[in-house]
């Protein structure tokens, strides 16, 4: 016999289980528009039914039905594809990143328009064909002063700016760190208040939502794997290997200011204070960006005026000026230490350890299509490390002249106007090297040593290393020729001569012989000058500023349009799997309709059940017996 | 995909509708810029290559420049040789006259006086200035006057006459450019302009037995001859005749010394550089005055004169008289006046060469221009149709998203 209130007991199941669904439709249709929703289902389940067989069963035949109750309410999400946008986020926040630093970068050089640096180097050059062909003119000396400064203003804008975008970059990186650092924390404590509510059986359907969207946007910054499988209690997040986050454990990342990357700072762990190397999402692309690809749009600007500062004030030092003064640098150069043989305290104890040097040049003249007949190997430093050269007695000095420029060593080499052998230093690859300091030179042979006249011996005891203490003894005492490093950023400092804006008249323009200067109408010298504008001066691994600067240009487009159509193409891949996510978990609102009105439907027809039931309940009180 | 879900069909609508405005954002930014190239990222290729044409074109247009102002320069030494020459003229005129015997001596006197008078503008073109003040013949020196001139007294006349010119300049070319690695002259120095007769230096010293002492560098008219340790005089006058100097070196076979010849006529420019002390040890300089010109040693004999030299000495002789001194000078005049139209026909073929390569860059220069609008201006008809195909797209999803603001199954219930 079943108790009185049963039927009444069914009913209210019925219509309490009705109005959780009817609040879980109005909860659904409530967030159709919010971000990261994902659609709750609630499933109703037949209440067990009696009698179940055991001794204190009633003797009627069974089962019989007692209703239905909410079993649970699901959250629709697919944790697969889940984890397929998760590894995408972090590619696509690390290409739309380089796209829009890129973007920037491009827009430094302002090419190929006439206002670029290629231009202002243009009127430079060419002011001083004017002079050449006009020495005693002060107008034409003045003109070349006016030119100077604008290329100059022009040098240290880009330089400026290239600047401000790796400190840009920086401020990036810092943020972007206290960005993950929060969402680490954010993640952990919803993993807490997550698995307190599982632990009693609830589904917290509205919490998974907010954890997934932080994990989205944490996937967005670093590369992260989820692993929602493992321990259902316990969510872990991995990133290189190591547990970011596990469960409502965390940990933190740091900043640490490094001063052979000039004070920007590495990324480290907390913890262990070691430094962590990021490979996709934006603090990837951003230490890609500040570290290699700034750094060496910066390194190439100062390389091409390293190198035009040289090779101008090479010439201009043998000119003599319309007053005669010789022995005047153009523009004023800047030494890296004021030391002659370039020492230089390295490791701050105290007593010099180092020798800075930026050019050497050889004692004898060469002729570029001479075969040299000699067998050897040059060792050079190179990137990381040493690198080797062979020349074979075949070989003529042209051919290794350009093996050595082809080598991969930081080192460039080329006959200067005067047919001599002149190595100079690169800006270094490795932030703990100095840029334009030669670092090694060895010769097996005699390349380096009788023929070209830089070294004094062959081998290991003659070869010149920087990490000495006057390493300019090994080089040729009777004739080789060197030059001490300059001051890092030579874009930065890059300046005339005041002697020059004081004194036109001293600006070089003729050349001399035994020692005194040729009429004032000579402007051979200027007209060298401007010669080097398309002669094979060597920047770099570039032969003429004309490729250099073609160069420059192709580069970093290339690398612009790659970061561009990437990026394109991530945004393409998300919006297909973020469609695939809203189909699968987006609100519907006509499925949602139609839905309530189920519910209705079966809140209607409980309700009605239990009006009937209290129908009969009430003839057997109030009517029954009486 | 089966089921959508109601966000979709927005979410699509407002990612196309970015794109599409992106799109046109992009191209209207183009247009306004007149260039295919916003970005370097649009066409790095075509980027990288435009800066190396604008940087041509930009040479190219110096270049003309250039051409231009040695053209004027040029024009302006044509002038004044031009002058010269018909000054010479006359005075062969005058020469050829005098050498005549039925005129007296007065005559000839009378013919001296305005032989002397053409001497004095000869003297002043040859020091002529140009517009900026600097003289044109002086080679680098050009803030001196090329000439020096000397005045003394002349046999049967009275007051002080030009009795010899000193030539004060040097013989640097400017070099001018014109085109990439091409130079031209642009200036004439009077010892090689104003010179009528081949100049020979007839060494007085025994070279039998000489030896170089190290090795040495000489420089004849600029040139430099390199001769090493060791060297005897056949080896020295080897080596000069190899080099590309205009001068014939050979051994006297008299006084066994060594002789130089210019084989056109210009005076000789000689000196030993730094340490070497060959030409000075061999008699052709004097020991310790190593400048040229007025280097030669006195002990050499120096022969071969300046177009100057020339007409002082017919004038001379016109004063004194003597008709086969002015016999003589008629001879003198002819090799003057070869000299000068040798001189304006190189003059000739410069301006010549000028105008060829500035015929040329005119040519060229829009070519380039071409090849450089090729790589990065805009078409401006495709750009616009492209625009419009934009528009007309966009117009149309715009009409289509308000369609998608359909009504929902709520409009149809009670």
């Amino acid at each position: 016999m079943l108790s009185t209130f049963s039927g009444i007991e069914i009913g209210k199941r019925g219509v309490i289980a009705h109005t959780h669904g009817l609040i879980t439709v109005g909860h659904n249709l409530n967030n159709a528009g919010v971000e990261g929703y994902s659609r709750q289902r609630i499933e109703f389940k037949a209440s067990d039914a009696i009698y179940l067989p055991g001794l204190n069963r009633e003797e009627t035949p069974g089962h019989i039905g007692q209703g239905m109750e909410v079993y649970r309410i699901e959250r629709i999400r697919d944790m697969l594809l889940e984890g397929e946008i998760v590894k995408e986020t972090g590619n696509q926040g690390y290409w739309e990143s380089l796209d829009k630093y890129f973007q920037m970068l491009g827009q430094v050089y302002n090419e190929p328009t006439e206002h670029s640096i290629r231009s202002l180097m243009d009127s430079f050059f060419f002011a001083w064909q004017e002079l050449s062909e006009n020495p005693t003119q002060m107008g034409k000396r003045e003109a070349v002063l006016k030119h100077s400064q604008a290329l100059i203003d022009g040098i240290h804008h880009g330089y400026q700016r290239l600047r401000s975008i790796r400190d840009m970059l920086e401020q990036d990186v810092a943020g972007t760190v206290d960005q993950v650092n929060t969402l680490t924390r954010n993640i952990a404590a919803l993993n807490e208040q997550i698995q307190k509510a599982k632990a009693l059986g609830d589904n917290p359907n509205d919490l998974m939502d907010k954890r997934d969207m932080r994990i989205e946007e944490l996937a967005k910054l670093i590369d992260i794997t989820v692993n929602y499988n493992q321990d259902p209690d316990e969510l872990i997040i991995y990133t290189n290997g190591r547990h970011l986050v596990q469960g409502k454990q965390y940990l933190q990342f740091d900043t640490l200011k490094t001063e052979a990357n000039e004070g920007y700072s590495l990324v480290i762990w907390k913890d262990t204070r070691e430094v962590e190397q990021f490979r996709g999402g934006k603090l990837a692309a951003l230490l890609a960006l500040r570290d290699v690809e700034v750094r060496a749009e910066i390194q190439k600007l100062d390389l091409m005026t390293m190198n035009f500062i040289d090779l101008v004030n090479a010439v201009h030092r043998n000119g003599y000026g319309l007053n005669e003064k010789t022995d005047i640098d153009f523009f004023k150069e800047y030494p890296y230490v004021l030391n002659a043989n370039g020492n230089y305290d390295r490791n701050g104890d105290g007593t010099f350890d180092s020798s800075y040097i930026f050019r050497i040049a050889g004692k004898h003249t060469l002729d570029p299509q001479a075969l040299i007949g000699i067998r050897g190997t040059l060792t050079l430093s190179g990137v990381t490390g040493n690198v080797t050269v062979e020349y074979y007695p075949t070989d003529t000095v042209a051919e290794v002249v350009a093996r050595i420029n082809l080598s991969g060593a930081e080192i460039s080499a080329r006959l200067d106007e005067e047919g001599k052998l002149s190595l100079k230093g690169m800006p270094a690859g490795d932030f703990n090297n100095p840029d334009f300091v030669i670092r090694h030179i060895e010769d097996s042979g005699e390349f380096l040593v009788g023929y070209a006249g830089i070294l004094n011996n062959s081998g290991t005891d003659g070869a010149y290393d920087w990490e000495q203490v006057d390493a300019a003894t090994v080089l040729r005492a009777d004739g080789a020729a060197f030059a001490v490093a300059p001051l890092a950023h030579p874009a930065g400092w890059i300046e005339v001569n005041q002697a020059l804006v004081n004194e036109p008249a001293s600006i070089a323009s003729a050349s001399g012989i035994n020692g005194r200067a040729e009429g004032p109408e000579d402007g051979s010298v200027a007209l060298t000058i401007s010669d080097l504008r398309y002669k094979q001066v060597m920047i770099g691994d570039t032969l003429t500023l004309d490729a250099y600067f073609a160069d420059l240009v192709a580069s970093i487009g290339l690398r612009g349009q790659e970061a561009s159509k990437v990026h394109e193409t991530e945004n393409l891949i998300m919006k297909n799997h973020k469609d695939l996510r809203e189909a699968i978990s987006g609100v519907n609102i006509d499925e949602e309709l139609a839905t309530m009105i189920k519910f209705q439907h079966g809140y209607a027809a409980a309700a009605r059940f239990i009006t009937e039931f209290d129908k009969m309940l009430e003839i057997i009180i109030n009517r029954m017996g009486v | 995909m089966n089921r959508v879900s109601s966000n979709m069909a927005h979410l699509d609508a407002q990612y196309h509708m970015m794109l599409r405005e992106w799109k046109m954002n992009q191209m209207q930014n183009k247009m306004g810029a007149q260039t295919k190239i916003k970005e370097l990222s649009d066409d790095p290729l075509a980027a990288a290559h435009s800066t190396r044409l604008k940087s041509y074109m930009y040479r190219m247009g110096q270049y003309k420049e250039n051409i231009e102002q040695i053209q004027g320069n040029l024009a302006f030494s044509e002038s004044r040789i031009t002058n010269f020459l018909e000054v010479l003229q006359r005075i062969r005129e005058l020469s050829v006259q005098g050498a005549h015997g039925i005129y007296t001596k007065q005559d000839m006197q009378a013919m001296a006086v305005e032989v002397n008078q053409l001497l004095e503008q000869l003297v002043s073109l040859a020091n002529s200035r140009n517009g900026l003040g600097n003289t044109i013949f002086s080679g680098y020196e050009s803030h001196m006057e090329p000439f020096l001139v000397m005045r003394g007294r002349v046999e049967n006349s009275e007051g002080d006459f030009i009795t010899a010119l000193h030539y004060r300049g040097d013989i640097g070319k400017n070099m001018g450019e014109i085109s990439e690695n091409t130079y031209v002259e642009m200036n004439l120095p009077g010892n090689q302009v104003f010179w009528a007769e081949n100049q020979h230096i007839y060494a007085n010293v025994d070279a039998t037995g000489y030896q170089v002492q190290e090795d040495s560098v000489i420089r004849i008219d600029g040139v430099v001859v390199k001769l090493n340790a060791g060297d005897n005089i056949h080896a020295v006058i080897h080596k000069i005749n190899e080099s590309p100097v205009g001068v014939r070196a050979r051994l006297d076979p008299v006084k066994d010394s060594l002789v130089l010849e210019t084989t056109t006529p210009h005076e000789l420019w000689l000196e030993d550089v730094d340490v070497s002390s060959v030409l000075q040890d061999l008699g052709i300089i004097q020991s310790g005055k190593n400048t040229p010109p007025h280097n030669i040693a006195g002990s050499a004999n120096v022969f071969g004169g300046s177009i100057f030299d020339m007409v002082i000495s017919l004038r001379d002789s016109l004063y004194k008289g003597d008709h086969e001194g002015v016999n003589a000078g008629i001879g003198g005049m002819d090799l003057s006046i070869e000299s000068i139209t040798t001189t304006l026909a190189e003059i000739g073929a410069l301006d010549t060469r000028l105008q060829v390569t500035a015929h040329r860059l005119d040519y060229e220069l829009p070519e380039v221009q071409k090849l450089d609008s090729q790589e990065v201006d805009l078409d401006l008809a495709q750009a616009i149709t492209e625009l419009k195909m934009l528009e007309y797209t966009h117009q149309a999803a715009l009409a289509t998203s308000a369609r998608i603001l359909r009504p929902t199954l709520l409009d149809f219930l009670r």
